[in-house]
């Protein structure tokens, strides 16, 4: 069992940076390299045994201070032991690169002086100490460095908990919340460095140039760091303007201008099984929302079939509305049967009664099942002696008793219309069978 | 009409949004079902090709559907892990506590209903009284009879309507014979019906036979789709069977007659004989339907051998179509996709391509899509491991959105996915997948209680191998028992995830549950809880709960609950006496080391070191000596050992010391 063996906080862009008083730039990146296993180089990936390589190179010293630092993380680590163990217990190798990651890295692999790295890593972070540092000694940027990373593990929860956000959001663009924080963090940057102006200041450059030159391949290390300082320095002016989206393209642009560094730095799918068979993932909470962006419209983008031609709406006239035949219903029967019909509650089962007409509708009204008078206006019902005028006798008896059953007949409500001319035209028939009868009577008369 | 509309409602009543659309105009007008519903989605039908170009029609009168104000109660209701199933909760005795109760629980439901419906159905002349005002029609016999005895047209649609194939085709010849023409609709339908029964008589519900025969299709639900799948393969297509036989007597033959002949033939298993059907309909210069060209693209793979040759034949039918100016739907790219899994390694490109042919028509995929898509490119136990980039995508494509089921294959996505979130170990994915089977009403598409059963395992198997305990803890107390009756592995799975995280405080609990979820006769489950206890010493209390465990278990194997006992082994012997012994109960301890001589079981030499340890703590020679006699008598070849260090170790009487030096000496040629 590996238990997280290898993991690189890094909290760019994240919240935390105010953690990082010092620090000026932007997308500062401090790591902390914990070797929690000395087995679980194994299930390393090559990356992550590189990173393993750079901190078995480092200058023993440091290593000691990274260790005890190892320790205080672990305290910490068991602290809040909840969060740190579903980290464990996901092993996921968490690696939040940024592009100085990938200096740091050419630095140790190249096999140069590792404390040059860790200076690097040092200036990049603090532009403002760039004109000490270079006559600093390694030691005490490596001091501040520890002291850096110890304010960090003491946030720690805190960023994981930002981290475990942001896994869980679909979303690939940069949560407005970091981008918040980097945006009081460029407010920072900009406060501090209000010496920076359009172009890059050439104590700048010059620093950059002599950080560099400790690097084995002098000119790309330099051409890199210039470049991330114009970037900082185009985001300071956008920032100045306070044009939001600018500075969201911006970083978008940051992301897609270190992509391929990454593919480079960390090939997919390395090592996938140890001997227990059990895999691990790799961490995808950045990495695979940025592949997210580029793959995102691959599903439906790719070439199409072509045999097809997309209809017009004028084309598509809906089919004359067939009936039904049993095949639909087959099918509809087979869909119903395949899908799990059960109500989870009692409304639900009301719902599932109500289609089957066995429970009143709502909103209840007093005219349920009277849908077929709906149409049927009221005087319909009410002024029924209009059908007394033919047929009958304008007067008389006959036309008193009819004239009775219509007043009847008006105050039913429990028949239809149909039914109450039915009524009337009975007593119609009737009246003119007994024709005979009326008049011998006398009665029959106008 | 009246009669198949009558027929129709009876499946309405399983409240199938797919007839709804289809039965608008049919029964609009009848009024005192969906109309208000359902002329408010005509009139948004009607709505939208205009709203593109003209403002905004306000509405006179907003319409509600019927259901409206409980659709709005009801999403006030959250599920409760804590309950059973709302189906359950009539009799709180019947609650289903294992999967096997569930499965018998809900069948018996289900069985009671029919039997009242046939009941009610067959005896119409006992429920003649209708107390219902308004009429509620569902509630009342449904005729399953044969009313009109004449030979006549109308005693045919009759016979169509009852879904009698025997009696209708009977009717048909004596028509025939009598001279009567039959309207092309009716033999339309006569058609349907014997093709999609395949001349047979159909399993009818309210039937005479039915009672049995339905409880099996419930049974068929239960078990999964694939018993379902048989189900059609075991009847066959019959040559010269009457569909055939009425189809060459007729006069003139349409694109309907040919529609319901070669559905048939596909969906009995007649692929070859359908393509020539369509063959000969294409030489009588006929135009094909949608339906057939669906039935005949799935039917392609059947017909062709190799891979490219049926990938050949789908797109030939694809450009015929298109030929025929013959406007696919889902149910016809849903065809070809999954046709495409039988295609091998073609289906990864040309799954995509159809995809966005789909999306270039405006057709939008359902899950059964997704589903055959993601088959091409995840085959079950291939070394295609941890490429989920297209998983990713389709998730994040469907992310959050709600689904109703349009393909009958919809209901096997959610299962699939999990399956590949479960070989790829990836546990962010499968809770996108969660996520997504919590949205609206996607729940239902999880399919019938196999396939939830089967989402839920693959589900909880990747939290037990994943996550954290207590992550898993809260899952496991969402899921069990109200979703999700874990089988043995799922068991054994958390017990891992325990194991994993030294929690193995929590067994006492979990042995608790296993007992409830009827696992307590597994000897496996038992055997690896036992060892996982035993394991290792732990603190007073946890060995003292561990001690209580150990004695209900004991209870299990002794049949104490009427239950199946189970066979004692050496090693569930050895476990629960070193775990009473461990809790200091030395005398039930005891009681555990005669039960190996009653179950002719050796104890091991480690349990007896143990035993002696604590008979030395508990200062009880008597019993130090019983042992080493014990031991003798198992033959164990320790004895001398144990005899010499209870001679050395405890204070014994002389006789004591005889008998142990006897042990102690009779042992040493042996060794």
């Amino acid at each position: 069992m590996y238990r997280c063996v290898f993991r690189a906080v890094c909290p760019v862009r994240q919240p935390a940076a105010h953690v990082f008083e010092t620090c000026v730039l932007p997308a500062r990146c401090v790591q902390v390299f914990r070797v929690a296993d000395g087995g679980g180089a194994k299930a390393l990936s090559t990356t992550s045994t590189s990173f393993c390589e750079k901190s078995d190179g480092v200058t023993p010293p440091e290593r000691d201070g990274k260790r005890s630092e190892d320790k205080d993380s672990h305290l910490s680590e068991t602290a809040n032991s909840v969060e740190g163990k579903t980290d464990d217990g996901s092993k996921v190798i968490r690696m939040a690169e940024q592009r100085e990651d990938s200096a740091v890295l050419k630095t140790s692999e190249g096999g140069a002086a590792p404390q040059g790295g860790v200076t690097v890593e040092q200036e990049v972070g603090k532009p403002t100490q760039v004109k000490g540092d270079v006559a600093k000694s390694g030691k005490e940027s490596l001091l501040g460095l520890l002291g850096a990373m110890k304010v960090e593990v003491t946030n720690k929860k805190k960023l994981k908990n930002l981290k475990a956000k942001q896994r869980y959001e679909p979303a690939v663009k940069p949560n407005p919340a970091a981008l918040e924080s980097t945006i009081s963090m460029f407010q920072k940057a900009t406060a501090e460095s209000s010496a920076h102006s359009e172009t890059l200041d050439p104590d700048l450059v010059a620093a950059a140039s002599a950080a560099a030159s400790t690097l084995p391949n002098q000119s790309q290390a330099e051409s890199e760091l210039l470049r991330q300082l114009r970037r900082h320095e185009a985001v300071t002016e956008a920032q100045r303007k306070g044009d939001m989206s600018n500075l969201g393209v911006i970083i978008a642009d940051m992301k897609v201008g270190r992509r391929p560094n990454r593919q480079n730095a960390r090939p997919a799918n390395q090592i996938r099984f140890d001997d227990d068979g059990q895999g691990y993932t790799h961490d995808r909470s950045i990495t695979a929302e940025l592949d997210g962006v580029r793959r995102r419209r691959n599903l439906f983008s790719g070439k199409r079939l072509g045999i097809f031609s997309p209809t017009t709406d004028e084309d598509k006239t809906p089919p004359p509305p067939a009936k039904p035949t049993i095949w639909d219903v087959d099918f509809a029967n087979h869909l119903v049967l395949s899908t799990n019909q059960m109500p989870r509650n009692g409304f639900e089962e009301m719902i599932q009664w109500t289609r089957e007409g066995k429970l009143w509708q709502y909103p209840v009204n007093n005219e349920a099942g009277l849908e077929e008078e709906a149409s049927v206006p009221f005087h319909e019902h009410v002024f029924l002696e209009k059908h007394l005028e033919e047929g009958f006798p304008s007067q008389g008896p006959v036309r008193h008793f009819m004239e009775l059953v219509v007043s009847g007949l008006s105050k039913n409500p429990y028949v239809t219309v149909q039914q109450k001319k039915e009524h009337i035209a009975w007593f119609r028939d009737y009246f003119q069978q007994k024709t005979d009868i009326l008049q011998e009577a006398d009665v029959y008369l106008n | 009409m009246a009669a198949p509309v009558r027929h129709v409602g009876h499946y309405i009543n399983k409240n199938s949004r797919f007839l709804l659309n289809n039965l608008d105009q049919l029964r609009g007008h009848r009024g005192f079902g969906w109309t208000t519903a359902v002329l408010q989605q005509s009139a948004t039908a009607e709505k939208e090709p205009t709203e593109s170009t003209e403002a905004i029609v306000i509405p006179r009168k907003k319409t509600w559907s019927k259901e409206a104000v409980l659709e709005a109660l009801a999403s006030t209701v959250n599920r409760d892990p804590t309950a059973y199933k709302y189906q359950f909760q009539d009799d709180p005795y019947l609650a289903p506590r294992t999967s096997a109760e569930f499965k018998l629980f809900s069948l018996s439901q289900e069985s009671g209903r029919s039997a009242a419906k046939y009941f009610i159905n067959s005896n119409p002349k006992f429920f003649t009284k209708d107390f219902a005002e308004p009429h509620i029609p569902c509630l009342m016999p449904e005729k399953v009879s044969l009313l009109l005895e004449e030979v006549s047209e109308e005693a045919l649609k009759e016979r169509i309507s009852l879904r009698k194939v025997k009696a209708a085709v009977d009717m048909y010849d004596q028509l025939l014979q009598a001279g009567t023409g039959v309207s092309m609709e009716t033999t339309h339908d006569l058609l349907d019906l014997i093709c999609l029964y395949s001349d047979r008589e159909p399993v009818q519900e309210g039937g005479p036979e039915t009672e049995d025969v339905e409880s099996a299709e419930e049974a068929n639900r239960s078990k999964g789709r694939i018993r379902r799948a048989s189900d059609f393969l075991k009847t066959i297509w019959r040559e010269n069977n009457n569909a055939e036989r009425i189809f060459n007597l007729l006069p003139e033959r349409d694109t309907h007659c040919y529609s319901a002949l070669i559905r048939g033939m596909i969906r009995h298993g007649a692929y070859v004989k359908a393509f020539d059907m369509y063959t000969d309909m294409l030489n009588n210069r006929m135009t094909a339907d949608v339906r057939i060209f669906n039935a005949l693209i799935s039917g392609a793979p059947e017909v062709r051998e190799k891979y490219n040759e049926r990938w050949d034949l789908i797109a030939e039918l694809l450009n015929q179509m298109n030929q025929q100016k013959v406007q696919p739907n889902l149910l016809t790219f849903n065809s070809v996709l999954k046709a495409l899994r039988r295609c091998g390694s073609l289906a990864r490109t040309q799954a995509l391509h159809t995809l966005s042919e789909m999306k270039a028509l405006g057709i939008a995929p359902s899950l059964a899509s997704f589903d055959h898509t993601l088959a091409a490119f995840y085959k079950a136990a291939s070394p295609t491991q941890g490429q989920t980039d297209l998983l990713q995508e389709v998730m994040s494509e469907l992310a959050g959105s709600s689904f109703t089921c349009q393909d009958p294959d919809d209901v096997l996505f959610f299962s699939n996915v999990m399956r590949i979130c479960l070989d790829n170990k990836d546990i962010e994915l499968a809770y996108r997948v969660q996520s997504l089977v919590e949205a609206g009403e996607n729940w239902r598409l999880l399919g019938d209680s196999h396939q939830q059963t089967i989402y839920y395992g693959r589900f909880f198997s990747l939290l037990c191998m994943m996550e954290h305990i207590d992550v898993v803890l809260k899952w496991y107390r969402k899921l069990i028992p109200s979703l999700y009756y874990p089988n043995v592995q799922g068991m054994r799975d958390l017990l891992q995830a325990l194991d994993t995280d030294s929690r193995l405080d929590l067994l006492p609990t979990i042995w608790k549950d296993i007992q409830l979820l009827g696992h307590a006769n597994k000897s496996e489950l038992i055997e690896e809880l036992l060892a996982l206890m035993a394991r290792e010493t732990h603190s007073p209390e946890v060995q003292e709960s561990f001690a209580v465990c150990a004695l209900d278990v004991k209870s299990v194997f002794n049949g104490d609950r009427g239950t199946l006992s189970l066979e004692w082994s050496t090693s569930a012997l050895c476990h629960i006496t070193s775990l009473l012994l461990r809790a200091k109960r030395t005398q039930e301890a005891w009681e555990m080391l005669q039960l190996f001589k009653a179950k002719n079981r050796v104890p091991s030499e480690e349990l007896m070191n143990e035993f002696l340890l604590e008979c030395h703590a508990a200062g009880a020679p008597d019993r130090a000596v019983e042992l080493v006699q014990l031991s003798a008598a198992f033959c164990l070849p320790a004895t001398p050992r144990l005899a010499q260090q209870t001679l050395k170790d405890f204070d014994l009487t002389d006789e004591q010391r005889a008998a142990l030096s006897e042990l102690e000496s009779a042992g040493e040629p042996t060794d």
